[in-house]
């Protein structure tokens, strides 16, 4: 039955009802399991502390790892004794990377990627460089923390 | 649609399978509610695998993990919570809508010739649904499944060897343990479900092949019509199962399933404690015998009368034949026995809850 002037009948109305009514529901049910599945939120640190003279003491061209996160950090102290920071990951396939002294440069065994010792991927099929992250030291503590954290005041310099 | 459809006819008998979908048939009459029972439990049975299966991804068992990860699951994951009071409750309502199934096939006598294997079959799906129950009980490794897991599992003892034996061998050694869990575990995901749906898919199957029952007296009468399957009694279905589903979501939210304290084998039992409702009636028959009767452990008097009686509910429809009927005393007991079985195990429950 139509209404005079009405766009649809009484029947499409009452079906359109249900339906959404049907579909909320099923949103309703499925949320939970979605929910329950879905990524666990564990976004990287913010900052890490790190015994600073553990890392401070390693000799020229070596480096030592630490735990950013569920990622693996490197911290690097380069020939002329520059300390850099980065995030171990390869930028290519997420595989993690290792530094190669003898040739002053990252590996990647995944896909023989090849970064230099400032993180630059110089030759494979890394995209960019590696992530840096930035450091400072504070009494005994290494904080190292990523590009533009806010760090809480006591830790500031 | 109509593609998929093709695509499909090509390589099978599509319209074959539909047809008998569509000429599937229920009897219509005043007592056709009870029909509702079954489609109850298969809902809630699909509630339960679904639950189930994700509880699984962060469930840990082990004496050290097991209870840990349940804590995490209901204060750390998104919903966890809301999925365990789901998964619990839904067994509950699932044993109950069982024994509401059971017995309304009893009063109705339902297992009449042909159909005692479906009787059977079910028969032996409730005896899986209550070990599903008892399995799962113990899997959050707190103080009241190790209480009722240790008097579940010592009551078989007074059975004698045979009984010792299977006490054994459900706790895998003397004592209830990490053995224990990973034992239960092992049942309630996967072994006790290896046998739960061939079983349920054989009774499903017989109740397709030899359609619904008719009451006896609903069948003397004729008072009935033949409704077809798809749509009448699928919306029917429909409905009673978003009823149900309301019911159930509503208890796991307003009534969160509790986990208590951690298993410690050393503490003392809390003091009280019962197990679950749907046990009650076995625990309080086990109550009622003395310690020693005529010098014979109460306790094996007890648990000889109550596998005596599991016996005869199993085989049941081989009892209830017209010669037997036709007997006055065994006639007149046999009919009496489903009223009394229901007054008996809804008394001995009622008492159990009350006092």
């Amino acid at each position: 039955m139509r209404l005079k002037d009405s766009l649809v009948s009484r029947r499409q109305f009452l079906s359109r009802l249900f339906a959404g009514w049907l579909s909320g529901l099923a949103a309703l049910l499925a949320y939970p399991l979605v929910r329950f599945l879905g990524p666990a939120e564990e976004p990287e640190p913010a900052f890490v502390l790190l015994p600073a003279p553990d890392y401070l003491a390693i000799a020229p061209n070596s480096t030592k790892i630490f735990p950013w996160g569920h990622k693996m950090g490197i911290f690097m102290k380069a020939s002329d004794q520059t300390l850099r920071v980065f995030k171990g990951v390869c930028t290519h396939m997420d595989c993690n990377v290792t530094y190669r002294p003898e040739l002053h440069r990252f590996h990647c065994a995944c896909h023989d990627g090849w970064y230099d010792e400032e993180g630059k991927n110089i030759a494979g099929p890394p995209p960019r460089p590696l992530e840096r992250l930035d450091f400072r030291v504070k009494g005994d503590k290494l904080i190292v923390y990523s590009p533009g954290a806010t760090l809480p005041p006591e830790m500031e310099a | 649609m109509n593609r998929i459809r093709e695509w499909l006819a090509e390589r099978f008998d599509l319209e074959g399978m539909l047809r008998i979908l569509r000429s599937k048939t229920v009897p219509h009459h005043r007592y056709s509610f009870v029909y509702l029972s079954g489609g109850i439990l298969i809902f809630l049975l699909a509630i339960q695998v679904i639950t189930g299966t994700l509880l699984l991804v962060h469930y840990r068992p082990g004496e050290d993990t097991a209870f840990e990860s349940v804590v995490r699951l209901t204060t750390q994951v998104p919903m966890g919570a809301y999925l365990r009071s789901i998964h619990s409750w839904g067994a509950n309502l699932m044993v109950f809508f069982l024994f509401s199934h059971l017995f309304s096939v009893l009063f109705y006598r339902a297992y009449r010739p042909p159909r005692e294997l479906t009787w059977v079959g079910g028969f032996l799906l409730l005896v899986l649904t209550l070990a599903f129950g008892f399995s799962g009980y113990l899997l959050p490794w707190n103080q009241l499944a190790l209480a009722a897991t240790k008097v579940g599992t010592d009551a078989p003892r007074a059975l004698g060897p045979p009984g010792l034996w299977v006490s054994l061998l459900l706790r895998g050694g003397e004592d209830i343990t990490g053995v224990t869990l990973g034992r239960f575990f092992a049942l309630h995901v996967w072994g006790i479900p290896l046998l739960f749906f061939p079983l349920l898919a054989l009774h499903l199957f017989l109740v397709q092949l030899q359609g619904m029952a008719l009451p006896p007296r609903i069948e003397r009468e004729r008072n009935y019509e033949y409704l077809p399957f798809f749509p009448n009694y699928l919306y029917r279905d429909l409905v009673v199962w978003l009823v149900v589903l309301g019911i159930l979501v509503s208890l796991g939210l307003l009534a969160p399933w509790p986990l208590g304290q951690k298993a410690d084998p050393l503490a003392p039992t809390p003091e009280g404690i019962k197990p679950e409702w749907y046990f009650l009636f076995l625990f309080q028959t086990l109550k009622l015998f003395p310690g020693n009767i005529l010098g014979i452990s109460g306790e094996t008097i007890a648990l000889s009368i109550i596998f005596f009686f599991i016996l005869v509910a199993l085989f049941y429809p081989f009892l209830d034949r017209d010669q037997v009927r036709q007997r006055p005393v065994a006639g007149f007991i046999l009919r009496l026995l489903p009223y009394l079985a229901f007054i008996y195990v809804t008394t001995m429950t009622l008492w159990g809850l009350l006092w």
